[in-house]
This record gives C-alpha cells, structure tokens and sequence, in this order.
C-alpha cells in the first residue's frame, strides 16, 4: 500500500496561546493542535514584541521536542555506580518519598541551606524561589555569570534602572554595535533584529559592527570591523573622545543628566585618542573618527549597543560602561529612536500576586551564592558567579546534601566542564544526592541519581515578560498546548508536590494546588475587562500589554507634589532626598533648569540621580577588594594579551542561529543545518602554520593572568588547560589573531540527534532507555541521520566549553569567555 | 487575457533577509519533510577579503516555473502547472522516474523518503485552502518573503511589485523556465555566485550547509 503523509487540515486543529521557550527571548506564540499533537507554532501578534506571527527556526522547531523519539516519560533512580549510566524505572511516590526524606534531613539538621537548586533558564523562578524559601535555603543558583553580568552591571552603573536596555529600534537611525550577534543571538535579538531591519531597509538607518568574527550581524552590516579581542572599549572610548573634542554632544542633557560635566568628560577622554585606540585594536584611526562623527551626528536617533561579544572579557563591565556612555554623551538616552530603558514595572510581585501565606526570605548566605570575591555580583540582582559553584563545592566551601539541577547543562554548558564540573558531580562525598529533571537523557541527568521526566515548555504553565522594543508593559501566559505523554510532570509541580511532602511548617505554602492554581492566582489582578476573568482573559489572547505611555525619557518625569512632601534638596547637586521608612535618605529626583524654570525630575536610579560615567560605588567597591579602579569606565587591557607572543592566538566561541546552548542539539531539523563546528582560522594564518580547510589542529589553551590592579584570577598562572584535536575551516570572516569554535555541540551523551548517530533507538541511544515512551512509527533518527560520521558525515563536532578556563572578571564575575589565549599545532599527516 | 484570481506569486527581498533559516524550519516541520532532502533551503555565501568579507544569504524553492520543465520532462504527466499559478505533483501519478529531479535548474525536487514519490514546494496549498500563508512566508521574521494574489492589486506580493518591479529578475532566467518567484537584489546583496552555486539538475545536497561551502571559490 502507498504510504502518504498526511497534511495538516487547521480546520481541524485547536489553537492555544502561549510563550516560546527554545531561548531566553520567550516570544508569544500560538500552537496549532490536531489530534493532541502540536503540529505547528506561530507568532502571537498581540505580544508586542511579536507584532506578527514570526518566529525564529528555534521556535518553528518547538513541536519536534514534544516528539523527540528518546523523549523521557518515566522517573528514573541510578542502578550503576555514578556516571556509568545504568538505571531502573520508578514510581513518582518512590521519586518524591525519597527526595522529601531528604530535604527533610536536612532541615532538621538546621542546615536548609545544604538544599541547592541550580537552574539555567528555567523561567519558573518565582516557583523556584518559594519552594526554597519554603524550606529556608537561599542557594538558588543560577547561569547568569555565564552569560550577561557585565552588561546588566553597566546598565545599572550607568542608568540605575534596568538590567537590560530597551532600544527604540524602529526609529533609530545608527546603530553602533559592540559585539551582539543579534541577527542570530542576543535575548529578545528576534524582536531587535525584526526592527532594524525595517529601521534600515524602510527608512534608511546604518549598522555598523564590531566583532571579531563575521557572524550574520557582521556579515550583513553596512560596515564589519574587526578590532583585536578586548578592545572594543579602546575604540568607544576614543569615538567618545572624537565626540567631545568635535562637540557633537548633547550638551543639554550632559549638563543635566551626567553626573560629571563636559570639560571633566573632555579630560577623562583626554589621552583616549583615535590613533592611541588604532594602535590597541588594530583598526584605523580615520575609520574610528569617522563613525564616531556619523554617529553622534544622526543623534538622537543613534543607539551604541553591545552583547556578549564586548562584555565576555577582563574588562567586559568596563567596556559596556564605555558603549553606555555613548548614548549618553550624544543624549539618546530615552529617546524616541534612542538607548530607552524604564520597564522597571515588568512582572512587579505586588502585580502578579502569588497565594498566601508566602515564606519569608531565607536568613542564612552561603558562598555558592553569594560569593564574597565578586563584590558586584549580587549587587543590583543576583547574578551570582556560577563558575564558581562546582569549583567552591570542591574546596568545601559549602556543604550540600542535596543538589537538584533543572534546566542548566553545566558539563556542556560550563568553562572546565568536562573537568572541574564532572569531577565534583561525579563525586558522591561531594555532592551525596543529585536529582535532575530533564526532557532528554543529558549530560546533566548522566551524573544524577534520579532523572525527573520534565514537560517541555509546550506542556506547562507560567507567566512570562521581557523587556520591549516597542516600550511596552505586558506580560504573556505560558499554558499548556497538549498534556504531557507518559508520566512526565511539569517542574514547578513536582516541586509543589515535594514541598507538600515536607513537614507542616513547609508544607502550608504549597496548599494552594497546581501550578495551574498558582498561576491563576498571578493573573488575578489583570484588567480582563467585562471579559470572564483574568485568568480565562489571559488563556483566551496570551498577552496583556499595559495602555500605559511608552517609556520614553523616564528621567525627565515630573515629581508630583505628593512626591515632595518633606524632601531635602542638595544645593550643590540638586538631588533630591526623602527618608524611606526607616528614616534612610535617599535620593529620589533632581531638579533641573528649564528655560530658567526649576523643576522637580524624577532622573536616574542611580546614587547621584544622573547618569553615572563616574561610579563612586564601583571605586569603593572595589577598594575593599584591594582592586584600584578609579570608578570611570577607562580601558583596561587584557592581562594575558598583554605582549602576546606572535604564535598565540585569542580563541572565541559563539552561538549560531539556530541553537541555544545546551538545549537544541536533540531537535532534529536544527541539528541538521549545524550539527559540526570546525574551527574558523583566517587565511593569512593558516598559510603560516602550513594548514588547509579539512586539517586537523592540536588546539591548546592557557589559563589567564593576573593584572597589576591587585585582581586575582581564578589560578592566574598562564599555564596550559588541556588541548584538543580540533578540524579548520579557513575563511576570510574572521581575525588573524582569532580562532572561533562555535558552542551548543560537541555532545558525550544524549539523543541521536545530538550525538550524531543513525539507526535504532534501543541501540544507539541505549542510556536512559528505560524511560521512553513508545517508538516512533516513522523514525528519522534510525533512517535518515546524513551527518553521522559512520555515513561519511561530519559528526557532532567539540564542546569549546571544555578547554575554557574558569575565568570570572573581577568584581562582578562575568566569565571571561572570549579571552583564552591559546597555541596551534598542525597535526602531521592528518586531515578529514 | 486575464488569469482567474487568485493567481498566487512570491517575491524575495535578499536585502532584508537574516539568514535565520526559519523559513526552511517551518517548511520541514510544516510538510513533514525528512532529514537529509529539503523543498526550502536558505543557502550563505560569503564573499570578499578579510577585513571586507560580506555575507549574503539566497532563499530557495520551487519556482512555480511557467514553462516548467519538470513539467514537461515527466514521463507520467504527474504535473501540471494549475490555474492558480501553483505547479503541484499528482501523487498518485507520480512513477519516481526523477526526470523531473534531473531537468530543474533549482534543486526544488527530490524523491520523498517516506512516500517514495517527487515533492516539492507547493506554496503550502494545504494552507492557502485555509486562507493561510504559507509556512515560510509565515514565519519569516524580515518581510523576505512576499506573498499574495498577483491578481489583488492590494496583496502585499502586488505592492512589493508596484515598488520594486524594475529590480526584481528571476534566477537562471536563461534557461527559458519563466520562474514565477522573483527575486530583488541577485548580483547586488547576494553576487551570482551564490546563485550559480544552486543545485542544477540534482536535489539539493546536506552539505551545502557546512560552513565550508559557503566561501566563493
């Protein structure tokens, strides 16, 4: 009989609203569902930062995940030593009786704070929070030092009011990009890179960009420059130094808003020149000066931005500061077109109120979470330095007895991963009892004792907000598209279902249900209108957007005369001060002069009320750490490029299209587009080291050095980490200097997919087999997997992460990722 | 002589595309289509010495050719270019010669795994009978890809042509097909390289996408 696939009749199919979960930019969607299949996602339009029903290919992939044929069902407890991969299925009661015996010992023990849960983008951190402040332990540990410490510190150094800035895309006219691969990456780059390419291609707007390597952002510029790594702060500052000395500068809003003038900015930018900056990053004077002007000219529709690629380094908060303080000097902060900020309501608790009663905020602080060396790093949010966890664990630095991990893959996913990551979670005095929840069998799950089948982000509940191009407050519901199959649960309820578990003092802030209850609770308080109610309201469309004004130029906000009620104004600064209730000063305005009118502002959230270029917290900060740092955003060189010898080279990683990390590889249609990363190596430099495309390179990598400020890196002593053969690809889009492997590949254990290898289920993705569900009828996996290397393919290519040192900046602790210095070997008599 | 509406049509802006492949994901997960064979593909290109390398990104799919050869070259007469604009394999006549596979200038056929017959893209029809837009279209994150009746002068295909007509040129025009997807910016944002370096007369191959085969040679 002919076999014909069957087309989707939408006639048919069920719609549901819900969030994206693929990456960190949690995009509403809408899910199509035929027969309690999920059969296709789309854009939800009426979340603002959609528009449209657009998605990225991550987010068209989402249904393959409800379907991966080695999906996890059924909870798992180990039967092998630790790591060796044997298991027996279980029933949830045995899963929960022993998890909740557990975390009860440890209660008892009065020790609350030997309960760990580490999660990475798991976006039920309100739930997660609850269920730890249930038990007493403040250690919720988390990724973010990985990824966007340092950016989220300039902005609050610099603003004070957000972690995350909210460009007004649409009507930008210059984009000045340090380091974001947002055409590919960057948190909400969907949502950006949908605007400026209307900013460009509709009205004409200019991107330029920084980066080492030609990623699509760079590739589709109008302009790519390649500084050396780590100097992208040498060429904004000395574009910020072509901005005073041209006087191209807002001087309105520098005089009112900057917390230093322009004649101390002038002299703080003073030996900052363009050729000084051409000789640290190798780019031409001429070009900075250029772009600076063209920049600062079409203010104050000109916004200088950056991601990872500036922030990933020694001096990653530093270099944001630099790239901040642009949009200052050129006065497009909260701006129509402009550096916009200000969605400081988003997701506020008293708004999406959770169910009483709630448990009090944990007493007690540990080192894993709140490391004392990184003054910076739970400054302003806790960011945490989850480089250090495993490491602190090792030294006995804090005791755990039980470490739940959710949604953090940190043998891929982590610097030293392989090593000081699987060392301590393979070491049971360590770490006694490790419960991890996934969708797949993971490198995660492969060091558990109890593997917790999760419901993927299309079979659960949560309520979601981001920051918005569009100005926007709004916040979108995540709710179930199809029940999860098999016995696989949501990990907000199987941590409800634990809490209930626990004894009555624990157990009565869980008494309100599911987490279906809880969230219905949060809705309580959205406007649904005459509509049902708020909870029905937000099933029914997604997203509820706020009818509140944009956000533009929150600093320029009136005080009211509510507002001034018993304030003290600074003569000398203008800041305003009022006495919290517990009789503190703080600031809480500026008053500025208008045309000759005084007025009352709100300004900045910072100490001064102004935009900091100067932080006095930073100075003192870091002072106490025995770091001089003046508290400007100066330049600081990398310690370990400092003089590097001609036959090093700067190794960088990055995130493709269509991968987030350690959570794509098994999702088929993805993997299949980018399933190998050889590493990229410029011409010029290959010819010298006598290698061609298809060679293989012995990659060696060091670790970094201490500077002469009194930092201290993390065993700052330049020696040799680990080599790795690695395969060359030479192309013409990336440094000479640099070498680039991409990241979210190179798996030891998990599904076909990811491990690329064909053929049956049972055979080649034996580990965890006990938990599947029933085989797939048709089975693309065991047929059609073109790119095992078994076939003639490339593979599955190498985890980059494992060869990166620990390496946290100083005082915040944004891991250093793009600073490793590494040497090249052509290996004899070997290509592929 | 007028077409009956709809006559449907897609227009491809390279300037604004992002290289995002969600077109080609949506079209896989949409259509079912196994690994390793493709009805939509968005192939790179990158071009130009260090430090001026560029990169340009070509979406491809059928071309709902008007003097198809695919047509033409199938010995079962299994397709037929229809009134709608859309040329559409009959499954149930298709005998998996790959005649057609061996005469289309584009790679847009291959012989589907599963139901071992010619496939290819068919501007989602399943969708349009819902008064949906195809997949790709859908999805596409930039406005790349334009879509509508040609026949609606208010359909965004139709204003995209009303702007941009004089710009837009179909690829390997020469070989006398009269492709009906056209496409703005071939031998500006993307060079003719990338366009010469279609499949021609084979089904696209996987590999196309590893990063080195997108250099111009």
């Amino acid at each position: 009989s002919l076999t014909r696939k069957v087309k989707n009749d939408y006639s048919r199919a069920r719609s549901v609203k819900s969030v994206c979960l693929n990456c960190s930019s949690v995009c509403g969607i809408e899910g199509f569902v035929i027969d309690d299949r999920v059969v296709k996602i789309r854009g939800n339009p009426q979340d603002p930062n959609m528009g449209s029903h657009m998605t990225c290919a991550k987010g068209q992939s989402g249904p393959t995940i409800n379907d991966y044929p080695e999906r996890l069902v059924y909870p798992l407890k180990r039967a092998g030593r630790r790591g060796e991969g044997l298991w027996q299925r279980i029933s949830w009661d045995e899963a929960y009786d022993e998890i909740a015996a557990r975390i009860q010992k440890s209660i008892d023990a009065g020790h609350p704070e030997r309960v760990v849960l580490h999660a990475g983008r798991s976006r039920i951190n309100t739930e997660i929070k609850r269920f730890l402040g249930a038990i007493g332990s403040p250690v919720q540990l988390n990724h973010r030092s990985l990824c966007s410490s340092s950016k989220r510190g300039a902005n609050y150094v610099s603003l004070g009011d957000t972690d995350w800035e909210s460009i007004d895309a649409e009507r930008c006219r210059y984009f000045l990009n340090f380091g974001s691969n947002f055409y590919e990456a960057h948190q909400g780059g969907l949502h950006l890179v949908k605007r400026v390419v209307k900013a460009r291609f509709d009205h004409g707007a200019t991107l330029v960009t920084f980066d080492v390597r030609l990623s699509n952002t760079a590739g589709r510029s109008d302009e790519w420059f390649a500084p050396f790594p780590g100097t992208e702060s040498a060429v904004a500052l000395a574009m910020a130094h072509v901005i005073m000395r041209e006087g191209e500068f807002d001087r309105e809003f520098v005089e009112h808003f900057v917390n230093l003038s322009a004649t101390e900015i002038t002299d703080f930018l003073k030996d900052y020149t363009p050729e000084w900056a051409a000789t640290e990053s190798g780019l031409e004077a001429s070009d900075i000066e250029r772009v600076a002007l063209d920049f600062a000219r079409a203010r104050p529709t000109a916004v200088a931005f950056t991601n990872r690629g500036t922030g990933s380094h020694y001096n990653g908060m530093n270099a944001e500061r630099a790239v901040v303080m642009l949009n200052a000097l050129v006065g497009s902060v909260g701006r129509p077109g402009g550096y916009c900020y200000g969605m400081e309501e988003k997701l506020r608790a008293e708004r999406y109120p959770q169910p009483e009663p709630i448990p009090p905020k944990p007493a007690v602080r540990t080192d894993l979470e709140d490391p004392p060396e990184w003054p910076l790093a739970n400054r302003w949010q806790k960011m945490k330095v989850g480089q250090m966890v495993y490491e602190y664990i090792r030294q006995g630095r804090a005791t755990v007895d039980v470490y739940l991990s959710y949604t953090i893959s940190s043998p891929m996913n982590w610097p030293e991963g392989r090593t000081t990551t699987v060392g301590v979670l393979k070491d049971e005095s360590l770490i006694p009892f490790h419960v991890c929840s996934d969708v797949v069998y993971s490198e995660m799950a492969h060091y558990a004792d109890m593997i917790l089948p999760d419901a993927t982000y299309l079979e659960r509940w949560g309520l979601e907000t981001r920051s918005s191009p569009e100005l926007r407050h709004f916040v979108t519901l995540r709710q179930p598209m199809v029940p999860p199959p098999g016995e696989a649960r949501s990990y907000a309820d199987v941590l409800f279902d634990i809490g209930r578990r626990l004894g009555p003092e624990q157990a009565r802030y869980f008494e309100f249900g599911d987490h279906e209850a809880f969230v219905r609770h949060q809705c309580r308080h959205i406007p649904a209108g005459d509509e049902a109610d708020s909870f029905e309201w937000m099933k029914r469309h997604g997203s509820f957007v706020d009818d509140v004004p944009k956000s533009y130029e929150v600093h320029r906000r009136l005080l009211s005369e509510r507002d001034l009620l018993g304030v003290r104004i600074d003569d000398d600064s203008g800041v305003i001060h009022q006495r919290d209730n517990k009789g503190q000063e703080q600031a809480i305005g500026l008053m500025i002069d208008e045309g000759g009118a005084p007025r009352a502002v709100r300004g900045f959230g910072t100490p001064s009320r102004r935009f900091e270029i100067y932080s006095r917290e930073v100075a003192e900060v870091a002072r106490e750490q025995g770091i001089h740092h003046d508290g400007l955003p100066g330049y600081l060189p990398v310690p370990a490029h400092v003089g590097l010898p001609e036959d090093r080279f700067i190794l960088t990683s990055f995130k493709w299209n269509v991968h987030t990390q350690g959570r794509t590889a098994n999702q088929k249609y993805l993997t299949e587009i980018v399933h190998d990363n050889p590493m990229w190596i410029n011409p010029h430099t290959a010819e010298r080291l006598g290698i061609v495309s298809g060679d293989l390179v012995e990659l060696t990598t060091y670790r970094p050095l201490s500077s002469d400020r009194g930092d201290r890196a993390f065993r700052g002593t330049g020696e040799p980490i680990g080599s790795q053969q690695v395969r060359v690809v030479v192309t013409e889009g990336i440094h000479p200097r640099v070498v680039a492997i991409s990241n979210s590949l190179g798996y030891v254990v998990s599904g076909r997919a990811a491990m690329a290898r064909q053929g049956p289920r049972a055979q080649e993705a034996a580990l965890g087999h006990k938990a599947y569900g029933p085989a797939p009828e048709r089975d693309d996996l065991r047929d059609h997997l073109w790119w095992d290397k078994r076939l003639g393919g490339r593979g599955n290519g190498v985890n980059v992460n494992a060869l990166q040192p620990i390496n946290p900046e100083p005082l915040i602790g944004n891991q250093a990722w793009f600073d490793t210095v590494c040497s090249l070997r052509r290996v004899q008599g070997q290509s592929v | 002589m007028t077409t009956p509406s709809p006559h449907w049509q897609m227009a491809v802006d390279l300037e604004r595309c992002i290289g995002c492949h969600a077109c080609s994901v949506a079209c896989k997960v949409e259509n079912d289509i196994e690994l390793g064979v493709f009805r939509t593909r968005v192939l790179y290109h990158d071009h130009g010495a260090f430090p001026e390398t560029r990169r340009s990104f070509l979406p491809t799919l059928c071309m709902q050719c008007a003097d198809a050869p695919c047509m033409t070259a199938c010995p079962s007469g299994a397709i037929s270019r229809q009134e709608d604009g859309i040329v559409r394999i009959a499954p149930d006549t298709c005998d998996k010669w790959e005649s057609c596979i061996k005469t289309c200038p584009y790679g847009a056929l291959h012989i589907d795994p599963v139901q071992k017959i010619a496939d290819k893209c068919d501007f989602c029809s399943h969708r349009l009978e819902q008064s949906m837009a195809p997949a790709c279209v859908e999805a596409c994150p930039a406005d790349v890809l334009i879509f509508g009746d040609i026949n609606d002068d208010q359909s965004p295909v139709s204003r995209f042509y009303q702007r941009h007509g004089s710009e837009l040129k179909g690829l390997r025009v020469e070989r006398g097909t009269r492709p009906q997807v056209c496409y703005r910016g071939v031998g500006t944002v993307v060079p003719q390289a990338a366009v010469d370096k279609l499949p021609d007369g084979r089904a696209h191959d996987p590999v196309d996408y590893e990063i080195d085969q997108w250099a111009s040679r």
